[in-house]
């Protein structure tokens, strides 16, 4: 990517002589240009911040501040009030734990799952294994539609207001099952005719030699998965009509449209004289709902970028 | 019989596979006879086979309105608009952080820059009700405060391709970014070595190096998303936009239409014609688009 610049000059004044070194190579054109990229995506990357930042700040914003001056870039008035109001109530203990359930739950299942069916896609002894793989891929081109999909999950399997309504529409995205077959093509056939060789039969030796060494392909997919589950409001929406079966993101939309916020979020009114907490209420919701993807986000970044790379380039 | 051979020659594996091929056979290819509503009359009492053929009236039914013109062209012109700008975008963020050499600013950049793609569409909404709420957003306050007067903007169905463009490209650029990047780190430090000697200005090099060799990247990722133009992101459009009608002429896409027709009018044949309609189309144009991609481009995996 860089040319001969990268070749530091190993000496004493090694990287700052580069930057000096590159600078000096510098007309006023291209110092212009290269002023002008660091601005664009030092722009870019403020406004990407931006909106996380009035979220979270104004989470911590006193309501009556929000209503006088709306949302704002620093509040003038602080207060955990929102915060206080949320956790006092069962809602968002229920919604978190729904949540919780289905995104490890759902993503336990559909990694073993996809794990196990990519591993005889890309098998070199099934026969049918490019049947199999047409059968996946059409699905990915035409789909069953959204009328299909609701009477067989309502009403043929009688799954309305049911955790798994939420869990296994999702168990096998064939995306991320090629990108597992891709993984697996690397692997080599040595390993299996050695392990048939000592007595294993193809059961144990997916199991016991095929997944340990998958584990990073198995990270990757996992942490798909569990961003699918964790940000997902489809399922929710079409299936879910009981609240104590609302995950966050429904409860989120639930603030949004519900005028009936003090009842919703289950919190006992204990000062009468305040006012119901609405924006900040609704703003810490999504703190709390992000949250763990903020925390996660710096070890889990690498990952994401890693799939995306071999899923977009198999490189 | 040689398939009743196979599998039990390789029981265990299709034993691994059970699960995988169950879940095809009753999430993907079993619903697909939901498909069959489009041409009945659905009634919840007589189920999907006991409703009545009516043959094309729901399709008539739909056509004969104004509401298929504008619901396709909302989708299909909404998605040409973020394949547009957010490939766009995107290539120039990557080409552009290429040349950052601060590695602390690139990383720092870059995080913030993909950290969007993992926020559920959902908190997008709040987001986007926090600049643009007609009392309190952040876009009307600061208006107020410059002396001009706050809008409305949830009732101005003109803006929100705009503001639809926008967030898209909030969200996915960063994703996006991420494979030009990896396509531009592929290319060989020998042509810029070349080029430097030849007296290129790293501009130039942009120009004539860069972007010639990841043409195919970037076509092949926009052929893609065109052939997925008739499919309306439901998660995006309904998560921020949901049932405010005002702005339906301009944000209501296939997907949120058909949904609203399902769940809201409880219409299942309407709803079932609709989407009848967009899987036929869908599955052409991503047939021959696809087709194309690969002629351009056959290592890529997204095949």
């Amino acid at each position: 990517m860089e040319s001969s610049i990268t070749q530091a000059p190993s000496g004493k004044l090694g990287r700052a002589g580069k930057a000096m070194k590159i600078k000096a190579d510098r007309s006023p054109s291209e110092r212009a240009f290269v002023g002008f990229i660091y601005a664009f995506t030092g722009l870019f990357a403020l406004v990407c911040l931006l909106p996380f930042w009035i979220v979270a700040i104004n989470s911590f914003a006193d309501e009556s501040a929000i209503k006088r001056y709306g949302y704002q870039l620093i509040p003038r008035i602080f207060s955990t009030g929102a915060y206080e109001f949320l956790f006092r109530g069962k809602q968002v203990a229920s919604s978190y734990m729904v949540s919780t359930t289905v995104t490890v739950a759902g993503t336990v299942l559909a990694v073993l799952i996809t794990a196990m069916y990519a591993y005889v896609l890309a098998h070199p002894k099934v026969k049918y294994r490019n049947v199999l793989s047409f059968l996946t891929y059409f699905t990915m081109i035409f789909g069953a539609g959204l009328v299909g999909f609701y009477i067989l999950i309502a009403n043929w399997l009688h799954l309305k207001d049911t955790l798994w309504a939420l869990i296994l529409p999702y168990l096998l995205n064939p995306f991320f099952a090629f990108i597992m077959v891709s993984f697996f093509r690397t692997l080599p056939y040595e390993i299996n005719e050695a392990a048939t060789v000592d007595g294993a039969n193809d059961l144990r030796i997916f199991f016991g030699i095929i997944l340990p060494i998958s584990k990073p392909v198995i990270a990757t997919v996992g942490l798909f998965y569990a961003l699918q589950y964790w940000n997902d409001f489809f399922l929710a929406l079409l299936f879910i009509d009981d609240y104590k079966l609302h995950p966050l993101q429904i409860m989120i939309r639930q603030l949004i449209s519900n005028i009936n916020i003090g009842a919703y979020v289950g919190g006992s009114q204990t000062n009468y004289g305040q006012p119901l907490p609405t924006y900040s209420v609704q703003l810490a919701t999504v703190c709390v709902t992000i949250g763990p993807i903020f925390l996660l986000y710096p070890f889990i970044q690498r990952y994401f970028v890693k799939g995306i790379t071999i899923g977009a380039l198999k490189g | 019989m040689p398939i009743v051979r196979e599998i039990v020659r390789n029981k265990y594996l299709y034993v691994l596979a059970l699960p995988g091929l169950l879940f095809l056979i009753v999430f993907a290819y079993v619903p697909m006879a939901g498909h069959l509503i489009a041409f009945k009359k659905y009634r919840l009492a007589d189920g999907l086979w006991g409703s009545k053929w009516v043959g094309f009236d729901n399709f008539k039914f739909f056509f004969l309105s104004d509401d298929w013109y504008k619901v396709t062209f909302n989708t299909v012109f909404l998605n040409g608009l973020f394949i547009v700008c957010g490939l766009g975008i995107a290539l120039l963020l990557a080409i552009f952080l290429n040349e950052i050499h601060s590695r602390l600013y690139k990383k720092i950049a870059q995080s913030l820059i993909f950290l969007p793609y993992f926020i559920s569409w959902l908190v997008v909404s709040m987001m986007t009700f926090a600049f643009l709420n007609t009392t309190d957003g952040v876009l009307n306050r600061v208006l107020i405060d410059n002396g001009m007067d706050p809008q409305n903007w949830y009732l101005k169905p003109g803006i929100w391709p705009g503001v639809l463009t926008f967030i898209y490209v909030w969200k996915f650029a960063g994703y996006y970014s991420i494979i030009f990047l990896a396509a531009i780190t592929g290319i060989s430090g020998e042509y810029y070595e070349s080029a430097k000697i030849d007296g290129a200005t790293r501009f130039q090099q942009i120009i004539h190096i860069t972007i010639p060799l990841i043409r195919n990247v970037l076509i092949v990722l926009a052929l893609l998303g065109v052939g997925r133009i008739f499919y309306g992101d439901f998660g995006m459009i309904y998560g921020i936009v949901g049932d405010t009608a005002p702005l339906y002429p301009t944000t209501d896409v296939i997907d949120t239409y058909s949904y609203r027709a399902l769940r809201q009018l409880g219409d299942f044949s309407k709803s079932s014609a609709i989407i009848m309609y967009q899987s036929v189309m869908g599955l052409v144009t991503i047939v021959i688009f696809n087709a194309i991609a690969r002629r351009i481009d056959k290592d890529s995996s997204l095949f």
